[in-house]
């Protein structure tokens, strides 16, 4: 075999096994975990999230609002377990598993969001999302980056953890 | 005499020796009592009299003390002697008046007690002087003591001692008087007793007189007669009649009767002689009687002669058919040997079909046995499917625990790739691993998927199975029942076949037997055959016999009409 061929070959190899379709040249990205709650799927910037953890056992705690499901105790550390569909005021359709806890932080704020199923990172390019019309979900635009060409929906998961609503300091007479 | 004799022999010996047995009760019972009175007047003797005598001579030795006393203290100067004999004087007087006590209590005669009490006053008015005297002596004036003693105190002495003396003498002649009276007494019963024996005696000798005259001597009479009767055959003797009840003539009476009987039955043979005489006459009778007879016998035996001809004929007649009957006979003989040999040819096949039913019901119990282990290895194998569906069970289960497990491996390559993420740069290759890694949880997972799929179907099929086998179970024992129910029937087939060989053999000994019977018959009508022959030979011999019987018949009617009766 010529030196020519071999250097050749080396790099249609090189070629293929990078990702195809997509090239990085000119572009930003962003690393996501995505997941599926009843029939949707959404994703999280994953520089946001601390781990996943398969949810056993959990409390419930009462005086709470709905959308909180209970308290979890991962490695000795009490964490709250939030419902997205609660939080975001969609109907209860379907029956998911709801075994999974993707346990989101931003260094400040640290809590749980319920997952049906976690299905892993990938790369989502950011001028690929599109922002969702209004009228799409009830989920409010505020804690949307958009929906990608793959309909995964993707969650400004920083706002959330942001939002003062989250917070529950109910003290009851 | 004459009701003694009518008493019989038994009462007239308990008669006399009764009387001998009363006069020995009446001796034995005076006797006693005579003892009786006798013991008790001898006990009186000793009680009283004797003891009255003893006390009365006690009192008297009594009474002689006190006076010797007094008499020895009147003439005594000395003091202490005087002490002594006082004291000894006033030590015995309670004696005597004891003494006199005990006699009254002992005899009770009128006489006595009179006496005794006489004594008693005498006997006061002396103590008092005594113990007058007892003073004097004491004061010293044993002068005027003296006086007393020797004047009245001697008198009434005196007088006492008299009475006393004639208490006793009084006593021993009542002695003498009641000895007296109990020898005359002894002698009386001697005398009565004397009298019994001889009255005993003299009823005894009587006694055995009378018996003697009553028993022995009629006896003597009668056996005199019976031995003059026995040894000279002299039937003339006359038995004297006595007109008696008891066993004796009773005797006299039954001899007598024998006696007449023995004289009646010579008187018998005279007669003899007369009745020969008339049996004659009846002899001559019967001889015409005879004659008759004869002529009806003549007739007879010509009638014999007709008749024999007759069965001679019959005889020959008789043969013929018996050829007959013996020809039929040989047909049925050859009918029965022919049923002979169908019976034994059924018998084999009867014993032939038993041994096939035999051989069925063997077989029938190899089925029900061979039944009997499906049933078992059915049940085996229902036991190995229900245990195949519990294994699967477990498979189950750790196919779900699989399953877990690749879940968590998922989500642990998730964890992975978003460290790897954090790490930006530097974890790229891990997140490649993580990927690989979360690529085998998927595959494990649907793996596991479809094990579960195939596992359900292996279930499903597990329990088809297990009704497979129940059902199978249910079918072998429907064909062991139903095996079991052939079994019963082919052993009533066998039941019933043995019977009909059994039938069959006898048919076939009976059919033998008929054989047998008819070869029998053969020979005996052979034998009638000749038998009839023979008679039609004999009945020719009898037809002569007859004739020769008539001829005989004529011979005697001339013989009868000859003799001279």
């Amino acid at each position: 075999m010529k030196k020519e061929h071999k250097i050749l070959l080396q790099d249609r190899a090189k070629k293929l096994s990078m990702e195809p379709g997509v090239s990085d040249s000119g572009r930003e990205f962003m690393d996501v975990i995505t997941f599926s709650l009843s029939t949707e799927t959404y994703a999280i910037e994953s520089v946001f999230v601390r781990e996943v953890y398969p949810l056993k056992t959990y409390t419930l705690l009462p005086g709470t609002p709905d959308f909180i499901l209970g308290i979890i105790n991962v490695r000795g550390q009490i964490l709250s377990v939030t419902n997205l569909k609660k939080f975001f005021h969609l109907p209860e359709a379907g029956i998911g598993e709801l075994n999974k806890v993707i346990i989101v932080s931003n260094g400040l704020m640290e809590f749980g969001i319920l997952a049906d199923v976690v299905h892993g990172t990938r790369r989502i390019a950011k001028n690929i999302i599109q922002q969702a019309p209004p009228t799409i979900s009830g989920v409010g635009a505020d804690y949307l980056l958009g929906v990608t060409s793959g309909s995964i929906i993707v969650l400004n998961i920083q706002a959330i953890l942001e939002d003062k609503s989250i917070i529950v300091d109910i003290e009851v007479n | 005499m004459r009701f003694f004799n009518n008493l019989s022999t038994r009462t007239k010996l308990i008669l006399g020796f009764g009387l001998l047995w009363l006069i020995l009760a009446i001796v034995i019972v005076i006797a006693d009592l005579v003892i009786i009175d006798v013991t008790n007047s001898e006990k009186e003797l000793n009680k009283v009299h004797l003891h009255s005598v003893l006390m009365t001579e006690k009192l008297r030795f009594v009474m002689d003390q006190q006076r010797v006393s007094i008499l020895q203290l009147l003439l005594t100067e000395d003091k202490a002697k005087q002490d002594s004999l006082i004291k000894g004087i006033k030590g015995r007087a309670g004696l005597s008046s004891i003494l006199v006590d005990s006699l009254r209590l002992l005899n009770s005669e009128s006489d006595f007690l009179l006496k005794l009490s006489k004594i008693d006053s005498i006997r006061d008015n002396y103590r008092k002087t005594r113990e007058i005297q007892i003073g004097l002596v004491e004061k010293g004036e044993i002068k005027q003591a003296r006086d007393l003693g020797l004047g009245i105190q001697e008198l009434r002495f005196d007088t006492i001692s008299k009475i006393i003396s004639d208490l006793s003498k009084d006593t021993q002649k009542a002695m003498d008087d009641q000895v007296a009276r109990d020898k005359e007494e002894s002698q009386d019963s001697r005398y009565l007793f004397i009298i019994m024996a001889a009255v005993g005696l003299l009823g005894g000798i009587l006694l055995v007189m009378l018996m003697n005259i009553a028993i022995v001597v009629p006896l003597n009479k009668l056996s005199i007669l019976a031995e003059k009767i026995s040894g000279r055959n002299d039937l003339n003797a006359d038995i004297p009649v006595q007109n008696r009840k008891d066993e004796i003539g009773r005797l006299g009476k039954a001899f007598k009767q024998m006696l007449e009987n023995l004289r009646g039955s010579t008187t018998d043979i005279s007669q003899l002689e007369e009745t020969v005489n008339h049996r004659t006459h009846e002899l001559s009778s019967i001889l015409k009687e005879v004659k008759d007879t004869v002529n009806v016998l003549a007739a007879t035996s010509s009638e014999i002669l007709a008749a024999s001809t007759q069965v001679a004929t019959g005889a020959v007649q008789t043969a013929a058919s018996i050829t007959e009957t013996s020809t039929t006979v040989e047909e049925v003989r050859q009918a029965a040997q022919l049923s002979s040999q169908k019976a034994a040819e059924v018998s084999e096949n009867a014993h032939h079909v038993v041994q096939i039913s035999q051989d069925g019901q063997k077989a029938v119990d190899e089925t029900v046995h061979g039944m009997d282990h499906i049933r078992q290895q059915m049940e085996l194998i229902a036991q190995a499917i229900i245990k195949l569906s519990e294994q699967s069970q477990s498979i189950g289960g750790i196919i779900a625990s699989v399953s877990d497990v690749a879940d968590q491996s998922n989500l642990l390559a998730v964890n992975a790739a978003i460290e790897a993420a954090k790490a930006g740069e530097q974890g790229k290759g891990f997140a490649v691993v993580a990927q690989e890694i979360k690529s085998l949880a998927e595959q494990s997972k649907k793996a596991t998927n479809q094990v579960r799929t195939i596992l359900f179907d292996v279930q499903k099929a597990t329990s088809a199975a297990v009704m497979a086998a129940e059902q199978g179970n249910k079918a072998v024992e429907a064909g062991v029942k139903q095996s079991i129910q052939a079994g019963e029937a082919i052993n009533i087939l066998a039941v019933s076949t043995q019977e009909a060989a059994n039938v069959a053999t006898q048919i076939v000994a009976s059919s033998k037997q008929q054989l047998i019977g008819m070869d029998q018959i053969g020979v005996a009508i052979r034998t009638i055959n000749q038998a009839g022959g023979e008679n039609a030979a004999s009945m020719k011999q009898v037809k002569q016999s007859a004739q020769d019987l008539n001829e005989l018949g004529l011979k005697l009617k001339a013989l009868v009409a000859n003799s001279k009766f």
